[in-house]
């Protein structure tokens, strides 16, 4: 860095204005924690907070930044489960919790959304209009996030695509300040070269997305459908017929392992019946044919292994069986276990039992810290995303939390590999990079470390993220 | 008397509760005052809170965190329904105790001056004492030393004591229950609540004037108490000493019983589109969301409709947890803000009338109605208005 941090606080306020700058103590704090189970410690604050307006803005701190060489972290919500918003190098954390510009064209068939703008938010507004959002990650993420994370949460990919599928264009500010406009205005992506494309996904390390234009999708009608199951892994079983048998897929759906159920049941003094539960939205574009391709997941529910399966008619049990899933960030605490951290596995299809089967008993006999944690098994069907949310102690001191974290993520990494999966929900960067490098090689990671310094000759921008580190 | 807990209990206690936050960021996206920073939401706060305990480090931008939560209870209901189910309001007030009586950071700097005023004179504002009933006059009601036969008492709280506009609301409920040939007294020694002392981390002064407005329930043979102020109502029946002896009824709900029992009849048609606005402290936190909307549609012709956050999942007017009295600072979220947000909600929903059944919310919404120039399409009234003109 150029410049001591009184010289960055007060030339960032002479290009945003005062009040959008934040250097006291408790502003740094929270543009640094994240979920992961051990606190922050003063030295992983940033040195100072901006809150631009606009891309303007934006361009005007990156170029400043860029020139005296000062990493700049990007911070939409803090919601990631990866951990790419923790400042490494100290710094401007750079929040775009202002960019809320949020427009609906229905003539063109698209709405540009700033990237502070929430998912929450996108998706009550556009449901005024009959529209839906094709990224459905926690209400509290932001679009910004979500596009360049390139997820769309818990949806079905090979119903609705990913945002790269979903995005018509960009607005980009690069790490050395100029800003680009990408993709198209029309409903054509184009094909051939189209750097929306080279952003998506990117995790921020070579811009940041400052407005995301996406298409109108018209909202699909849905239908909830409950089968319970003895053993967890038959959920599997019933996920693979889904595809094999080529049967109209589900909007989305989660499945609530065996012991997780059981915590939720107790919880709410419900008496559904003993093992796993799998609840799913069929969807169709009438309500008619929604509930036609409910009636189909039921009775292939039925056909493979589901004790007992229905169409979710009754509003107070709809609301139970997903009052179980939303009961997730509860486990543990029945045992006054608060620390807790959760992985993802994305397996192989014909795996996906064997998988969900390993999971539901991974702590059992397990040596180190691990075994002494109590897991629950919860995840995604039709996009297929397994999570295990390992709970401990919260007591632990910060040591041991840190040494049980890394043993969480190798396990992950281990069965990531051991299964062939990729971060379906989440992303790569930071933590994740020696799961890539594993997976596909020190060429392929060496591509996108030159990809980044071709945009980001300092290595300014969310700097430490590509190299892995936490 | 509760007695007042010690440095080591509350931070005992917060430390308790805020170990149990996993940061998922959930409340924040329901939380009024959080735009656009993470960092004044109820996850910010909390974490403030957090790790102003773990590091020993308590200034000013830290209180202007904790001190610009509304205590609405959004948040609350959030984390119950998906997350970690945390007291975030008790938490909260908790550390604005914390701040005020252990490391003299609270309250907010125009607070200071409410707080004194509710200790020497009874009110925030410091109106004499004495002209707490001044509304009364000319309107023949009788004070509680006079009305030897009453069989409620009705406690008007502050603002509709001494706010030109709610008293609007003390009048017209004195003269509904009139109607209804209730037997009533309001009391000259009436003295503020203390809810928005307690809200402000006072919870010293909160039994200070409990204890007086305890003695006028006693020498009034705790006969059933009717309030307007939903702020007193919550506190009468969460917070005071021997609550659970106290028979207290917010008016929506002792209208209703006066309907009831034919008692009071509306007979006037009024053909009005109305919505209706969930005080928090009615709402969420004193849990009546039915009584009003009853009473509204006993309004012959009447047409409630309802905003797009009601009941439970009801927008705050921003008034509420001691916001009365405090300008947030550069870089917060203006109360006026809050307001028309939730007066543009109700012009959505293309109702001429904007109803509600508190006195902080009546002042902020009218407000609001002003700053946008809409006075000619909604009228913001109480309840209370709208059954005068029924009667």
């Amino acid at each position: 860095m150029n410049k001591n941090v009184g010289e960055i606080i007060e030339d960032l306020v002479s290009l945003v204005g005062k009040p959008h700058v934040g250097s006291d103590i408790f502003e740094r704090i929270n543009y640094a924690d994240t979920s992961l189970p051990y606190d922050v410690e003063k030295t992983d604050l940033p040195d100072v907070v901006v809150h631009p307006a606009d891309s303007r803005e934006i361009s005007e701190i990156l170029k400043y930044a860029n020139q005296n060489e000062i990493p700049v972290t990007t911070y939409g919500s803090g919601t990631s489960l990866i951990f790419g918003t923790k400042p490494k190098h100290k710094g401007i954390s750079l929040s775009t919790e202002r960019l809320q510009h949020f427009k609906i064209d229905e003539h063109h068939q698209w709405f540009e959304a700033g990237a502070g703008v929430k998912t929450g938010y996108a998706t009550t507004e556009l449901g005024k209009l009959g529209y839906f959002l094709p990224i459905q990650t926690q209400a509290g993420s932001t679009i910004g996030g979500a596009v360049s994370v390139n997820t769309l949460g818990h949806l079905t990919d090979n119903v609705f695509g990913r945002p790269v599928n979903n995005v018509l264009g960009l607005e980009v500010v690069l790490p050395t300040g100029e800003i680009i406009e990408t993709g198209s205005k029309c409903l054509r992506r184009p094909a051939g070269w189209d750097l929306a494309r080279t952003f998506i996904g990117a995790e921020g390390v070579l811009g940041i997305i400052t407005r995301v234009r996406m298409i109108l999708m018209p909202m699909p009608q849905t239908v909830d459908l409950v089968g319970f199951y003895n053993k967890t892994e038959e959920i599997g079983q019933f996920v693979q017929a889904m595809y094999e048998k080529r049967v109209p897929l589900p909007m989305d759906g989660e499945l609530v392992g065996e012991k997780a159920c059981q915590v939720g049941y107790e919880a709410y003094g419900l008496n559904f019946p003993k093992g796993a539960l799998c609840v799913i939205k069929a969807m169709g574009y009438t309500q008619e044919e929604a509930l036609r391709n409910g009636n189909i997941l039921v009775e292939l529910m039925k056909e493979v292994g589901a004790t007992q399966s229905y169409i979710l008619e009754d509003e107070k049990i709809k609301h139970q069986i997903w009052g179980v899933r939303e009961n997730a960030m509860r486990w543990g605490q029945e045992k006054v276990l608060k620390g807790y951290l959760a992985i993802e596995l994305n397996p192989v299809l014909p795996r996906l039992p064997d998988a969900i089967h390993e999971l539901e008993h991974i702590t059992e006999n397990r040596s180190g810290l691990i075994g002494e944690t109590e897991s629950y098994l919860y995840g995604h069907v039709g996009s297929d995303s397994l999570h295990c949310l390992f709970a401990f102690p919260f007591d632990w001191d910060r040591e041991k939390m840190k040494r049980v974290v890394d043993e969480i993520w190798n396990l992950e990494m281990e069965l990531q590999l051991k299964y062939e999966g990729v971060g379906g929900d989440w992303g790569w960067l930071p933590y994740r990079v020696p799961f890539y490098r594993k997976k596909y090689g020190e060429v392929s990671y060496q591509i996108i470390k030159k990809m980044k310094a071709l945009f980001d000759p300092h290595n300014i921008l969310n700097r430490g993220n590509i190299e892995g580190e936490v | 008397m509760e007695e007042l807990r010690s440095e080591t209990d509350m931070v005992q206690y917060l430390g308790k509760e805020l170990v149990s936050c996993m940061k998922c960021h959930l409340c924040n996206t329901v939380c009024p005052v959080c735009d656009p920073r993470v960092s004044q939401g109820p996850y910010g706060m909390n974490r403030s809170i957090y790790y102003a305990l773990k590091w020993e480090s308590f200034n000013e931008h830290l209180r202007d965190i904790v001190y610009s939560c509304s205590t609405c209870g959004k948040c609350v209901e959030k984390c119950k329904a998906v997350s970690r189910a945390l007291p975030l309001i008790d938490i909260i007030e908790t550390a604005r105790e914390l701040l005020l009586v252990e490391k003299m950071q609270g309250p907010m700097p125009e607070q200071t001056n409410v707080l004194k005023n509710m200790h020497v004179r009874g009110n925030p504002w410091g109106y004499p004492s004495h002209e707490r009933t001044q509304w009364a006059q000319d309107l023949d009601i009788p004070l509680t030393s006079e009305a030897h036969d009453m069989e409620v008492l009705y406690f008007v709280g502050c603002a509709s004591s001494y706010d030109p506009q709610a008293q609007k609301i003390a009048k017209n409920l004195s003269r509904i229950l009139k109607a209804a040939n209730v037997k009533f007294g309001i009391s000259k020694e009436e003295v503020c609540s203390g809810s928005e002392a307690r809200r402000m981390g006072e919870p010293g002064l909160f039994q200070y004037l409990s204890e007086i407005n305890s003695n006028i329930f006693d020498e009034t043979g705790n006969k059933p108490i009717i309030t307007g102020d939903p702020h007193s109502y919550y506190t009468f029946t969460r917070e005071y000493p021997g609550k659970d002896h106290l028979e207290i009824y917010h008016y929506t709900q002792f209208l209703n019983t006066l309907l009831d029992k034919e008692q009071l009849k509306l007979s006037s048609r009024i053909e009005k589109r109305v919505t209706y606005h969930d005080p928090c402290y009615l709402g969420r936190r004193g849990g009546i969301f039915d009584e009003p909307r009853r009473l509204i549609n006993r309004i012959p012709g009447i047409d409630l409709v309802e905003m797009e956050h009601h009941h439970e999942d009801s927008d705050c007017c921003g008034m509420g947890g001691g916001r009365m009295w405090m300008e947030p600072p550069e870089g917060f979220l203006p109360s006026q803000m809050i307001s028309k947000r939730r007066v543009e909600q109700a012009i959505a929903t293309t109702s001429e009338i904007l109803l509600t059944a508190c006195p902080f919310c009546n002042i902020s919404l009218n407000d609001a109605v002003k700053d946008l120039g809409k006075e000619d399409d909604l009228k913001v009234m109480d309840i209370t208005e709208l059954i005068i003109m029924a009667l």
